[in-house]
């Protein structure tokens, strides 16, 4: 989708606000929000890109000016409101009126340590040939889903060459609306000038890693 | 309950903008006791994940990986090669956002610089939280468009023949800059080496790094 979230490239953002430490939460409620999102016992049908998607959906304004963790409760809140797991009425008071789903017992404070050390992965078996090997040349789709995708709009219908293939991972197109299909994962490197016409004349280089769906062929 | 379809989740963002409490605080507060109440929820469970996240976690354990590549060729290759086994390898038990980490160098005439345009992407488990800056519109949008003069306003003026190498983090693969090792370093030891290397440089927002910040 065509969101605010799509931010690269975009103009009228003003200087990076530079700092080189920080604290993890500056405010109490950031961490508690961050801890409950590690904890909840999650509904099965949920997963990293439906949360994306939902995110992506926070009205633009919003979008720009909450802070980071207060998009992850808006984006929380309506994938559980979305599940019908909770009320609007029970958000807002904090109160349940109705008993919860039973998903079985949520995490306790002596597993997390354990859950700390799941490292999610999202490659997956894939038996066909990958379409495209190392030193391709690819053109980005110039279209893109109406739903999410992770095709930033500043790198759609432009040349690149492929410079890894990562082996099939989960395709976020359709993991958002709920299918999970393995689509061949490429690195693909885009030259600057390629992406942002001023940057012609400039040696830079820009990564990304971009799923077979997302590339065609390109010749020169 | 029934399964979750994102489509159309802008109406409850509008819906929840409407009747609930607009103070983050607040309406965090009421959602922890919400979900503690249905059951889905131990807050004691909470306390662990911010004090892991608070205290424990953060860019110094990233700083001992560069460290320990700096000074082990077979373990840079190795973690070159596969970021995830390398970091088990090293005893890094911590998983969150490491799945799949990819570890990037920079050379004499090579400058790598990591952002993540479309949400917020970071190597969480050996980098802790991200800065506010790297969730921010201002870096999200600019890195990838003029790095250089990004660059500039985190202090770095790149000379003519260093090209920069931006990663967009578009997938699930999670980057890392390994910065250069500063001459004048070689008889360090394993942790005065960490002691200066900054969490900027591994994201690429710093380029030489300071000998004097370890204190002599």
């Amino acid at each position: 989708m065509d969101g605010i979230h799509d931010m690269g490239g975009r103009h009228g953002y003003g200087p990076v606000k530079v700092t080189t430490a920080e604290p993890p939460f500056p405010e109490e409620w950031q961490g508690r929000m961050f801890g409950i999102v590690r904890a909840i016992k999650r509904p099965p049908s949920w997963n990293i890109d439906k949360f994306r998607y939902t995110r992506e959906q926070i009205p633009p304004i919003e979008y720009v000016t909450r802070t980071y963790f207060d998009q992850w409760y808006m984006s929380y809140a309506a994938m559980l409101l979305g599940s019908g797991v909770v009320t609007l009425q029970e958000l807002a008071t904090g109160r349940s009126a109705a008993a919860g789903p039973d998903l079985g017992q949520p995490m306790t404070a002596p597993e997390v340590a354990k859950a700390r050390t799941v490292a999610a992965r999202f490659d997956r078996p894939y038996d066909r040939a990958p379409a495209f090997s190392v030193g391709a040349r690819v053109r980005a789709r110039a279209d893109a889903p109406v739903t999410h995708t992770r095709l930033p709009g500043y790198a759609r219908g432009r040349p690149g060459t492929v410079i890894a293939h990562h082996g099939a991972h989960v395709l976020p197109d359709a993991s958002a609306i709920g299918r999970e299909v393995a689509s061949p994962l490429y690195a693909v490197a885009f030259r600057i000038g390629d992406l942002f016409a001023e940057q012609k004349d400039s040696p830079d280089m820009v990564n990304l890693d971009l799923w077979e769906a997302h590339l065609e062929p390109a010749s020169g | 309950m029934h399964d979750y379809d994102p489509t159309g989740a802008e109406h409850h963002h509008s819906q929840i903008h409407s009747h609930v409490p607009g103070e983050p605080a607040l309406r965090v507060k009421a959602l922890e006791s919400l979900l503690v109440e249905k059951g889905l929820l131990d807050s004691a469970a909470v306390d662990a994940w911010v004090e892991a996240y608070r205290d424990q976690i953060g860019p110094k354990i990233g700083a001992w990986v560069v460290a320990r590549a700096w000074m082990d060729a077979e373990f840079k290759a190795r973690l070159l090669a596969d970021g995830t086994l390398a970091i088990r390898e090293l005893g890094i038990e911590d998983g969150f956002q490491v799945g799949h980490l990819k570890v990037v160098e920079n050379t004499a005439d090579t400058h790598n610089l990591v952002v993540c345009t479309l949400c917020s992407c970071y190597p969480m488990a050996i980098l802790g939280i991200q800065p506010v800056w790297y969730k921010k519109d201002a870096y999200r949008a600019r890195a990838v468009r003029e790095p250089r003069a990004v660059l500039r306003e985190f202090g770095v003026d790149l000379p003519d023949g260093v090209a920069v190498r931006v990663w967009d983090s578009t997938a699930e693969l999670r980057y890392l800059v390994m910065p250069q090792r500063p001459p004048g370093t070689e008889a360090w030891d394993e942790a005065r080496l960490t002691s200066i290397i900054t969490r900027n440089s591994m994201i690429g927002t710093e380029r030489d790094l300071h000998t004097t910040a370890a204190g002599g």
